[in-house]
């Protein structure tokens, strides 16, 4: 068995994690990050390709939360977690969201003035700003479509570089604050996941890891360290604490931003190197429209998802894109560790209000791409009318139902939340699990709902102020 | 892949991919099933096992198991039983996206 020594130890490379090591090795601490997936070159692959999805996702992408109807999720799973293949969109946490988290989970030094400097500092170091120059068509057409109907539509800025030849470069963890950590002093181990925590009263000392070695095989490593963070995640931030046998509200409060998507058919071609930078947030933070990741193999992955013939539909896949619509979700659900199995049971619960919600959202996302001069639409729902004009729109509303909706996610949050209503959160204010002195957690696990908006911005933003506050003690 | 996932993955393929091109698709469908979580790919197993055993009863009983398995897969993409529902649709998903990722002749 392997030994290693640190200072603090980090449990998971993403967002959350990466903004916590770089923190800590900066002031001069001895910082070990430790990743369950493999470093891969971020150029290495396409965006949102198969390949990536091969080399970076967790499960293959093949992951579902279950319930009714069961909503299919995608995270990373790799040296830079899901910053590495998400589309790059920068929000900060709406105000008064920071404001009502704040005051219903009684959150020290929380509001939106405080967290909006710790956003200010992560968009400098990461140089968040807006595309230069026109957006792509994809984006256009739901500002085009927002302005018909005379809705709210806002460009959003992304964490990309924009070179001179005009490569724009997105400005994963694996491409900036990881390499910053380790010129810092921090050491990143890759391929290396944590089974559990040591424990020694309610101090942890320590973790046992799983480390695969270059050539395939394994090696048991036991990495001692003074101060742990886990930033793993949604998922597996609480699969691990409880694996740890620390269960205090622990996975309970998962939430998420259920989605539905259409495969727009336009009369002209549609490009599909980018997602789409423009939001709809007419309705937003409770609903929020947008563009996804149109390859080819979307396209006909989302086609398929209306249960209808599609093969011309196809054929003409240059002028598809797929769009989606999100929703601010009331149901909550669970991560439970299972024994010997290495992954967790995910399960959510959607309200009838949430499905009733989720009709609207396809509603209206039909309405802003039809004014956008959609000409043929496909609902991800099996069996949902292909709508060609405004009257086939309200078949969806009936058609959207638990046994019909094809829904996914890419934002997990909340299994972990801050606060200090011991009652209803798994840690303090600045992430320090209940009853243990030296273990944090430091992802998207803290948040205490589901943001309306990608919740990077805000990860980053709560996790550079607990590290502020871990080394002010 | 049982042997009743790999039916169901042919009859959910393409006609136009050659031989090569299915190995291709069928060998992403394993690669990702293998990689599921543990507890979903037994509720796979578990439908295969199911509907695979009915598959050989039709057979045994001197039905064209083929052309028979190629209407049911298009009946449960829009069954209203939803992990039946689920299961084709995750197959079908599958061989989709590695279709038209992988495959020139597709394009």
């Amino acid at each position: 068995m392997a030994m290693h020594d640190t200072d603090v130890l980090v449990i998971g490379s993403g967002a959350g994690g990466a903004v916590t090591a770089v923190t800590l090795a900066r002031s001069g601490r001895s910082v070990s990050i430790v990743e369950e997936g493999p470093w891969v070159d971020p150029d290495a692959t396409e965006p949102f390709s198969l390949a990536e999805m091969v080399a970076k996702y967790r499960h293959g992408g093949s992951c579902a939360a279950l319930g009714r109807p069961a909503i299919a999720y995608a995270e990373g799973r790799c040296v830079g977690g899901s910053t590495e293949i998400n589309s790059g969109l920068y929000h900060r946490l709406p105000g008064e969201l920071a404001d009502e988290w704040q005051r219903d989970y009684r959150i020290d030094e929380f509001g939106a003035d405080a967290l909006d400097r710790y956003a200010a500092r992560i968009e400098d170091e990461l140089a968040v700003s807006r595309l230069p120059g026109a957006p792509p068509m994809s984006s256009a057409v739901l500002e085009r479509g927002a302005a018909k109907l005379g809705w709210r539509a806002v460009e959003f800025s992304r964490v990309f570089r924009y070179e001179p030849s005009g490569r724009a470069v997105k400005q994963t963890m694996a491409r900036t604050l990881l390499p910053r950590a380790m010129e810092a002093g921090a050491t990143v181990i890759a391929d290396c996941r944590v089974s559990k925590l040591l424990r020694s009263g309610d101090h942890i000392v320590g973790a046992l890891c799983d480390r695969q070695r270059p050539d395939g095989s394994h090696e048991e490593l036991v990495i001692r360290a003074d101060h742990v963070f886990v930033c793993a995640g949604a998922t597996q931030t609480p699969a691990l604490l409880q694996r740890s046998g620390i269960r205090h509200n622990i996975g309970n409060g998962l939430k998420m931003h259920p989605t539905v998507k259409i495969a727009a058919r336009f009369d002209h071609p549609i490009d599909h190197g980018e997602v789409p930078m423009h939001r709809v947030t007419e309705f937003a933070p409770g609903l929020t429209i947008g563009g996804s990741a149109s390859r080819r193999g979307h396209v006909a992955l989302a086609l398929a998802d209306a249960g209808s013939e599609y093969a011309a539909a196809l054929a003409d896949w240059e002028r598809v894109a797929v769009y989606y619509a999100a929703i601010r979700s009331e149901g909550h659900g669970r991560v439970r560790a299972l024994p010997r199995l290495r992954a967790p049971l995910v399960t959510y619960n959607l309200t009838d209000g949430d499905m009733s919600r989720l009709a609207r959202a396809l509603l209206h996302l039909g309405e802003v791409l039809l004014a956008a001069g959609a000409c043929e639409m496909y609902p991800s729902v099996t069996g949902g009318v292909v709508a060609r004009g405004p009257e086939d729109l309200v078949q969806w509303w009936d058609a959207t139902s638990r046994n019909r909706a094809n829904l996914m996610t890419v934002h997990l949050t909340s299994t972990v939340r801050i606060g200090e209503n011991r009652d209803r959160t798994g840690a303090d204010s600045f992430g320090r699990v209940w009853d243990f002195t030296n273990l944090h957690v430091n992802d998207a696990s803290l948040l205490p709902d589901a943001p309306g908006v990608n919740p990077q911005g805000t990860i980053m933003a709560i996790a550079a102020r607990n590290s502020d506050h871990f080394l002010s003690q | 892949m049982l042997w009743f996932e790999r039916e169901v993955v042919a009859a959910l393929m393409s006609p136009t991919l050659d031989d090569a091109e299915r190995a291709a698709v069928e060998s992403y469908v394993d690669q990702t099933l293998r990689s599921m979580p543990e507890h979903l790919r037994a509720g796979v197993l578990g439908e295969s096992l199911l509907f695979g055993a009915r598959a050989r009863l039709a057979h045994a009983l001197g039905r064209p198991a083929d052309a028979g398995l190629r209407g049911r897969v298009e009946r449960w993409k829009t069954s209203q039983i939803d992990v039946v529902r689920q299961y084709v649709r995750l197959l079908h998903s599958l061989v989709v996206f590695a279709e038209n990722e992988l495959m020139p002749s597709v394009r």
